[in-house]
């Protein structure tokens, strides 16, 4: 199975889609909790995660097992499982907020309505279908989605970044720590990129500088997150936090659209289209670490219909509860995210025994 | 008598069964009596004369010798006369004699057939003009005439229980991937079929999954296309009765290339490639952005036009989706009608379609002008790709449909699990998507882009060649 994505295509998924899922509602999010300084939380978030995705991706440098292996070779194969499985679930609960999220983008952008639930159902069928593919067809969502990220964010980025006054974001210092604290606490659950990488541990063929590649691409993802922060917060002001969605409001007030209409919604959905393929890729985790766990390659199709399942009884169940679930998040979601996304990497590193290639054992699976 | 000529000439027409199977007996110069059967409708009865008859006629040596004397180039013996008869099925002429066993066939069929002209589905301003015709020997002739190398492979199969329709498997053993020709070859003779009449039903053997709305062959009516899609290191698949060829692993993006585009200078090729991929997309989501425009999204439309719209649209009596969908479905109709009627009836028909029907529709307020406009816009765009019109105005139809019940969101979704689908999706492990997914960026350059000659001088890595380099430059000092 070694080599069965690229490290580009993981590469193409630490910047698309770790910049896809937080560019929701989390600038606005940050902008009620830290004003005009929302992008120190934020660029102490992408510092932490770029760290812990460097972590993971040199441990990718060390072994060339899977977790499951690794697990399976030093505790058993049911703590292997048993690991697969928690994290299973962990990919599940990145999913919420960011689907969540998307409801209420969907709501925001497309219809300017409060529609039915039932309306939600052509994203649950995608994410059901999605879900059932292998990681090799992730890396080729993630091949096409760069490009198609890079061209709708680069483009309601130019359109808005003319229109901002960027003294909005100064005195960055008249923000007290204690803020600027539970900012990053705060956020922290949305800085949760290295859990994926360790899914793909021993899926890829690693050649020397990919670790650099990894790390670069996490940053690069985690900055264009807070380059989006600053235009959105230059443009609002203190404004900013009663505005939702800074990927469709950013853009407001350029001017050619006065004589174009909003073709700005069109970057704003072409850029939606990689929130799903991101959103796909926490199910398709769900279903390749179930799929691990129980040895069944065979029941995707099963996991994946669970892992929509699951989801769609979330949104049911918090459907109008935004705030509600924001709170929580805010207040311990971070929690598991530090437990699965930081310690879980850094404790495999334990598990590795000598240098890649050495001593190899066999792949468990 | 064991070999009696009588019984076994009563015994082949028997088998043969058609009134078109004629039989002629003759004596030659030493008195012996010979009978030669031949299918009327397909053999050449000039050359039986010339090339079977006349030589027998003036021999005068033994009966067992006379097979030496003829002078046709392909001469086969049969077993029996049941074998005898499916020669005469497929064209060939039967010599027997007297008192003697064996039994001669000549290849002299001579069945109709057109000349080789400019293929009407794919007309050339610059660029070779010679097409395929419906006979295999003249298509293989014409591939022969660009490739003439000893590397090239031809492979014969038989298919079709009743038709044994040829079909020739046509590679380059040096630069296709190891075991290909074997799985295409194997993808066909793995059916079962009463008859092929053109090379779409072997489209459908080599498919993975034929039931997809996406088609996983490339086709093409142009020998210089075919071959340089063999020295990519495809298989060409030649079809007898169809002057369409095929090629597999198939890409999505052969679609969007041109013969011309390798004969024009590459920029303005890139720019074509671009302006294909953009008009496809307009001509499919044009009609369903539209309506979700007006249905849902109003901000999209610019003001001065909204106004336009609402002008236009005012006192229509359907609502923006049937009346979009309404166009279509007469433009669809339209389009068959013009197809499969005659040339001097179909030009009656597209003033009928186009001046009367359109013009007094929009008259009466049935529909507006702007869904003509952007009904007839998107079909002028997707037939910059005709390769790929099966399947994007089916696409247009479903795009329609989904933005009329979910708006712009739907579409997005749809887009998504189209993405989802073809990103998956690979035929003789070759992926549908290449080289955009997974990304190549070698073979870009001859896929949206085009670059110039000297970029291109390696073939396309997707398909796995054992030859990968296909220009090489000497430099000299001169």
């Amino acid at each position: 199975m070694n080599g069965t994505i690229k490290v580009r295509q993981i590469c193409f998924m630490l910047v698309a889609y770790n910049a896809a899922t937080k560019l929701l509602l989390y600038p606005t999010f940050m902008a009620a909790e830290a004003g005009n300084a929302l992008v120190i939380p934020a660029l102490v978030g992408v510092a932490l995660q770029t760290a812990a995705v460097g972590a993971t991706a040199y441990l990718s440098s060390r072994t060339d097992k899977t977790l499951f292996a690794l697990v399976e070779q030093r505790l058993g194969r049911a703590a292997a499982r048993t690991v697969y499985v928690l994290l299973g679930l962990y990919f599940l609960f990145l999913a919420v907020v960011p689907l969540v999220e998307q409801k209420n983008f969907i709501h925001d952008a497309y219809y300017e309505t409060i529609l039915s639930l039932g309306m939600l159902l052509p994203v649950f069928a995608f994410l059901f279908y999605a879900g059932m593919k292998s990681i090799k067809d992730a890396g080729a969502f993630a091949d096409i989605c760069l490009p198609v990220f890079a061209i709708s964010l680069g483009a309601i980025l130019i359109m808005s970044a003319g229109q901002g006054d960027y003294s909005n974001l100064l005195p960055v210092a008249d923000v007290s720590a204690g803020v600027l604290g539970r900012g990053i606490i705060a956020s922290l659950y949305r800085f949760s990129e290295p859990a994926l990488l360790l899914i793909f541990l021993g899926n890829f063929k690693y050649r020397k500088g990919d670790a650099a590649k990894l790390t670069l691409s996490c940053a690069v993802g985690g900055l264009a997150v807070v380059a989006t922060m600053a235009v959105f917060y230059a443009v609002y002001g203190p404004l900013a936090r009663t505005r939702t969605f800074a990927i469709v409001n950013s853009t407001l007030f350029f001017s050619p659209l006065e004589h174009l209409g909003r073709l700005d919604l069109i970057a704003a959905y072409a850029f939606d289209l990689v929130v799903l393929f991101a959103l796909a890729l926490y199910v398709q985790a769900f279903t390749h670490c179930f799929c691990r766990a129980f040895g069944r390659e065979d029941f995707n199709c099963l996991f994946s219909a669970i892992a929509t399942a699951v989801l769609v009884a979330v949104v049911l169940i918090v459907n109008n509860k935004y705030s509600l679930l924001q709170r929580a998040a805010a207040s311990w979601f971070f929690i598991p995210v530090i437990i699965f996304s930081y310690l879980l990497p850094l404790g495999a590193h334990l598990l590795v025994r000598g240098k890649r290639g050495g001593k190899a054992h066999e792949d468990g699976r | 008598m064991k070999y009696s000529l009588k019984g076994r000439i009563e015994k082949i027409c028997a088998l043969s069964s058609s009134d078109d199977v004629m039989k002629f007996t003759f004596l030659s110069a030493a008195g012996d009596k010979f009978a030669c059967i031949y299918a009327d409708s397909i053999a050449d009865k000039v050359a039986i004369g010339e090339l079977i008859i006349k030589p027998l006629k003036l021999f005068d040596g033994r009966a067992e010798d006379a097979a030496k004397l003829i002078a046709c180039p392909q001469l086969k013996d049969c077993p029996d006369e049941t074998a005898a008869a499916g020669l005469i099925a497929e064209g060939c002429a039967i010599l027997l004699a007297e008192g003697v066993g064996a039994i001669v066939a000549a290849d002299v069929k001579n069945p109709p057939m057109r000349a080789v002209m400019e293929p009407p589905t794919q007309v050339a301003v610059k660029g070779p003009r010679e097409g395929f015709t419906e006979d295999i020997k003249t298509n293989l002739g014409l591939i022969r005439k660009r490739l003439k190398s000893d590397r090239l492979e031809i492979r014969f199969l038989t298919v079709g229980k009743r038709s044994k329709t040829a079909v020739a498997l046509v590679s380059l053993k040096d630069v296709a991937a190891d075991g290909l020709v074997e799985k295409v070859e194997r993808s066909i003779e793995q059916n079962e079929i009463d008859i092929i009449p053109d090379s779409s039903y072997i489209a459908g053997f080599v498919s993975r999954r034929p039931r997809s709305l996406f088609r996983r062959n490339s086709s093409s009516e142009k020998p210089d296309v075919f071959c340089a899609k063999v020295c990519e290191g495809r298989v060409g698949i030649i079809v007898d009765g169809s002057p369409i060829a095929l090629t597999v692993p198939y890409t999505l993006s052969e679609d969007f290339q041109t013969a011309e585009d390798y004969y024009i200078v590459s920029y303005r090729a890139t720019f074509l490639r671009f302006l294909r991929i953009f008009a496809v997309v307009v001509g499919i989501l044009l009609p369903s952005l539209y309506v979700c425009a007006q249905l849902f999204k109003i901000q999209l439309i610019p003001k001065k036009l909204l106004f336009k719209i609402a002008s236009s649209v005012e006192g229509i009596p359907l609502s923006p989706s049937v009346e979009m969908l309404f166009t279509l479905i007469v433009l669809e109709v339209l389009n068959e009608a013009s197809v499969r009627m005659p040339k001097y009836v179909g030009l009656a028909l597209s003033v009928v379609g186009a001046l009367v029907l359109g013009d007094t529709a929009v008259k009466a307020g049935i529909i507006s002008t702007p869904a003509v406009i952007i009904v007839a816009f998107s079909a002028i765009c997707l037939y910059t790709v005709p390769d790929f019109v099966e399947t994007s105005t089916l696409l247009r139809l479903l795009c329609l449909i989904v933005a009329g019940s979910l708006g712009t969101f739907g579409i997005v979704v749809l887009a998504a699990i189209i993405v989802a689908y073809l990103a998956g999706e690979n035929d003789f492990g070759v992926p549908l998507l290449s080289p955009l997914a997974p990304l190549n960026a070698r073979d870009m350059r001859d896929a949206a882009f085009k670059g110039g000659m000297y970029s291109l001088i390696t073939r396309p890595s997707a398909l796995g060649v054992k030859n990968k380099v296909r220009l090489k430059r000497n430099e000299r000092n001169d």
